[in-house]
């Protein structure tokens, strides 16, 4: 017999997800839909994980699979950081997700974007990408939403913007994306990080920024 | 030597009746014969210098090195027996490597410096083996500036302004406390390490011996030999400074 | 084709699906293992729910199956997929948890029980086909604070106030839709679950029978075993007693008893 679908289903992550440098950080973003074959088992997701004080990553791909990495990685690089006696960089936490993304890349389904704030070299944004490499990016995105965002993106993006005006940015192309995709959707989450602190915030599904509806 | 014959020296597993494991310290015995090497951590890199004595006079110039270069960035300076020395080296260069390969990052020197001491320390632990019969000096720059470790065969590891290994540690210790560390350049570190280490030589009980000298400067940051040109005018100024020394 | 319209039955189509079974279509399996568990989230606890039907393929295998799990006192687990693989790995996970309990001197935490259940399923890669939902209440930053998470057979977890699984998990999480609140009293939680389990019997093929509810507070765990019967047998048709000479006799023989006797005899060695 054949078993049901929400068994043999894996969690997926279909998913819009983001992370932009502004003149003195980074902010990210993602939608905030997890889904099992076409039931929605979470509408409230929360995509932005802490890997480290400083060092977020995004999460798009299978659930678990995302899940389980982060936890390796946040496990690693706390290891790494009890060595170092120093905060550790973003490079080394992307360097991290490479390493286990590129080494198991027949048995993972996992995109992330990591990025955050070091000292070194104040807010960056790296893209893990499925077959494991690893890109610096200005800005990254990531997720089945993504495919509708390159263009505007290349279009309103600007480098030095405020911090303001990136997380303006980062709201519009995700909104965007979400109303775009079916598997992406549900509240905006925000992740912005800077030298003095680490903010979260939430954009509820009724305040999200409107654009033409037809 | 009194625990000669006691029975305690024999394993690095057992502790003398005071405490000591002689093993480890016979080992630290085998450093002090070794030529002299002087280690300074300037404002602008960190300095190092060989007392290579020649066993022969056929010797071609250059073999046995004893100052190695691990990373772009870290070079060891070597005292002892140069062969335990050199799986020191090898360890400290796959240390650097692995490092790189997993963290996306050139290694610290305190990191580096703390893993190839641990690798020390280990071989002080079994009766199986024997520790490593040489110190090595770790000097380079990383993000936070230039920095100097010593690693001894207990596995101590610390972090100087100035360090010596070798025979003339002790009097090089007296020249080097002379040394103001927050104003000296590499470049003037490199004619005071040639200048010390020409004091030091016993001319009498050894054989001629050959310079060594190799630095890291915050302008290139990366480990290599002093350029022949400097070297030369820096052995020239020693030799200067010993005649004038002599004389008087 | 002469036994076309003469009745009973043909085996034709068998032999058919067999063959198209070899050219690797997959025939529709037509049953679900179904189930319908939920947790909520309310003022000072976690109440938790289940209906009680187990099925074998197309057949109900128990009407009235247990399936919230004990994890430890503060803790407990509904489980949806594999009856077996949810129980051996709620046992399992129970077991670890009570030796790591013993270890620290304290009492386990939801985290620990849900750190060990995810990388146990992600390390079989959803072989293990357990769906399972976590409650308890524990200690954090010194507040007694009750949590709820769901686990898929994967490894993934979830973290929400109120929760829903398997096949019945739509019709549930249709009812907490519409009627959750924040911050409820027990009553109206426990209230809510049943209403909640109630539309998976209801709804789903796969889920019947009755409603289990498990109550985890700081004061304790409650457990309501059949805390609501919605499908109790109301009538009980007569046993069939037939009456005396219902059936013709047709002949009548009587048969002796058989006699019966013990022989002992001594065998002596000759020679």
């Amino acid at each position: 017999m054949e078993a049901p679908e929400w068994v043999d289903n894996a969690v997926d992550l279909g998913t819009t997800i983001m992370a932009v440098e502004f003149d003195g950080g980074v902010v990210m973003g993602a939608d905030s839909r997890t889904t099992t074959g076409a039931y929605i088992a979470n509408r409230v997701t929360n995509k932005i994980t802490p890997i480290h004080e400083k060092i977020y990553c995004c999460r798009s791909g299978s659930a678990a699979d995302t899940q389980a990495i982060s936890d390796y990685v946040r496990y690693y690089l706390e290891m790494h950081t009890q060595e170092l006696d120093d905060q550790p960089v973003v490079k080394t936490a992307a360097s991290l997700f490479q390493l286990l993304c590129y080494n198991n890349k027949n048995n993972l389904m996992a995109g992330i974007i990591v990025a955050g704030w070091d000292k070194d070299k104040g807010g960056s944004v790296y893209n893990i990408s499925l077959g494991g490499s690893m890109i610096k990016q200005p800005f990254a995105m990531s997720g089945s939403g993504s495919t509708y965002l390159y263009g505007h993106c290349d279009a309103q993006f600007k480098p030095g913007m405020t911090k303001e005006e990136c997380v303006k940015f980062v709201q519009n192309a995700l909104a965007l994306a979400m109303f775009r995709d079916g598997s992406s959707g549900g509240v905006i989450r925000l992740c912005i990080i800077d030298k003095e602190n680490v903010e979260r915030r939430t954009i509820p599904g009724n305040q999200l920024p409107r654009f033409w509806e037809g | 030597m009194t625990s000669v014959g006691s029975g305690y020296d024999l394993s690095v597993s057992t502790y003398s009746p005071d405490g000591k494991i002689f093993q480890i310290e016979y080992a630290s015995k085998a450093v002090e014969n070794s030529g002299t090497v002087v280690a300074i951590r300037c404002k602008d890199g960190v300095v190092m210098g060989v007392e290579k004595i020649l066993p022969s006079k056929m010797l071609c110039h250059g073999s046995n090195r004893r100052l190695h270069s691990i990373d772009l960035h870290i070079g060891i300076g070597i005292a002892g027996f140069l062969a335990d020395a050199r799986q020191l080296v090898n360890r400290a260069r796959s240390e650097a490597k692995q490092y790189k390969s997993v963290y996306g990052q050139p290694i610290p020197i305190k990191v580096l410096a703390q893993r190839i001491a641990s690798y020390n320390h280990v071989h002080t632990l079994y009766g199986s083996v024997r520790p490593f019969g040489c110190s090595i000096t770790i000097a380079g720059i990383d993000s936070t500036g230039p920095q100097l470790f010593m690693i001894e065969p207990s596995g101590s590891c610390l972090g100087y302004y100035g360090t010596s290994m070798g025979k003339g540690k002790q009097a090089v210790k007296n020249e080097l406390e002379k040394i103001n560390f927050t104003e000296i350049t590499a470049a003037e570190a490199v004619k005071t390490i040639a200048k010390i280490i020409y004091s030091v030589h016993d001319g009498d009980k050894d054989k001629d011996f050959e310079l060594e000298l190799s630095w890291i400067t915050r302008e290139s940051k990366i480990h290599q030999l002093v350029p022949k040109e400097i070297h030369d005018n820096a052995e020239a100024f020693a030799k200067q400074a010993l005649e004038e020394a002599n004389l008087i | 084709m002469e036994n076309l319209n003469r009745g009973g039955f043909t085996f034709d189509l068998c032999k058919r699906n067999d063959l198209i079974e070899k050219t690797g279509l997959k025939m529709k399996g037509f049953l679900k293992t179904g189930t319908t568990i939920v947790g909520v989230v309310y003022k000072d606890g976690v109440v938790l729910g289940a209906d009680t039907r187990a099925t074998e393929g197309p057949i109900v295998a128990d009407k009235n199956c247990e399936k919230i799990h004990y994890i430890a006192d503060n803790i407990y687990c509904c489980g949806a997929g594999t009856a077996a693989d949810t129980e051996n790995t709620t046992n399992l996970i129970s077991s670890k948890l009570k030796l790591h309990q013993l270890a620290t001197g304290k009492q386990p935490r939801v985290i620990t029980a849900l750190t060990m259940l995810k990388q146990m399923l992600f390390k079989y890669q959803g072989h293990v086909s357990a769906a399972l939902i976590l409650g308890g209440v524990d200690v954090i930053g010194g507040v007694v604070t009750p949590s709820l998470f769901t686990i898929h057979p994967h490894g993934s977890t979830d973290q929400l106030p109120y929760v829903t699984m398997g096949s019945g998990s739509l019709a549930a999480m249709a009812i907490f839709e519409a009627f959750y609140k924040k911050d409820m009293t027990k009553l109206e939680a426990m209230t809510l679950v049943a209403d909640a389990i109630k539309s998976g019997i209801f709804n789903d093929l796969g889920s019947g029978s009755n409603v289990d509810v498990t109550v985890i507070s700081q004061e304790g765990v409650e457990i309501h075993r059949g805390y609501e019967k919605p499908n109790e047998r109301k009538y009980r048709s007569n046993p069939y007693n037939f009456k005396k000479g219902t059936a013709p006799v047709l002949s009548t023989s009587t048969l002796e008893p058989l006699g019966s006797r013990i022989i002992i005899e001594d065998v002596t060695m000759e020679g």
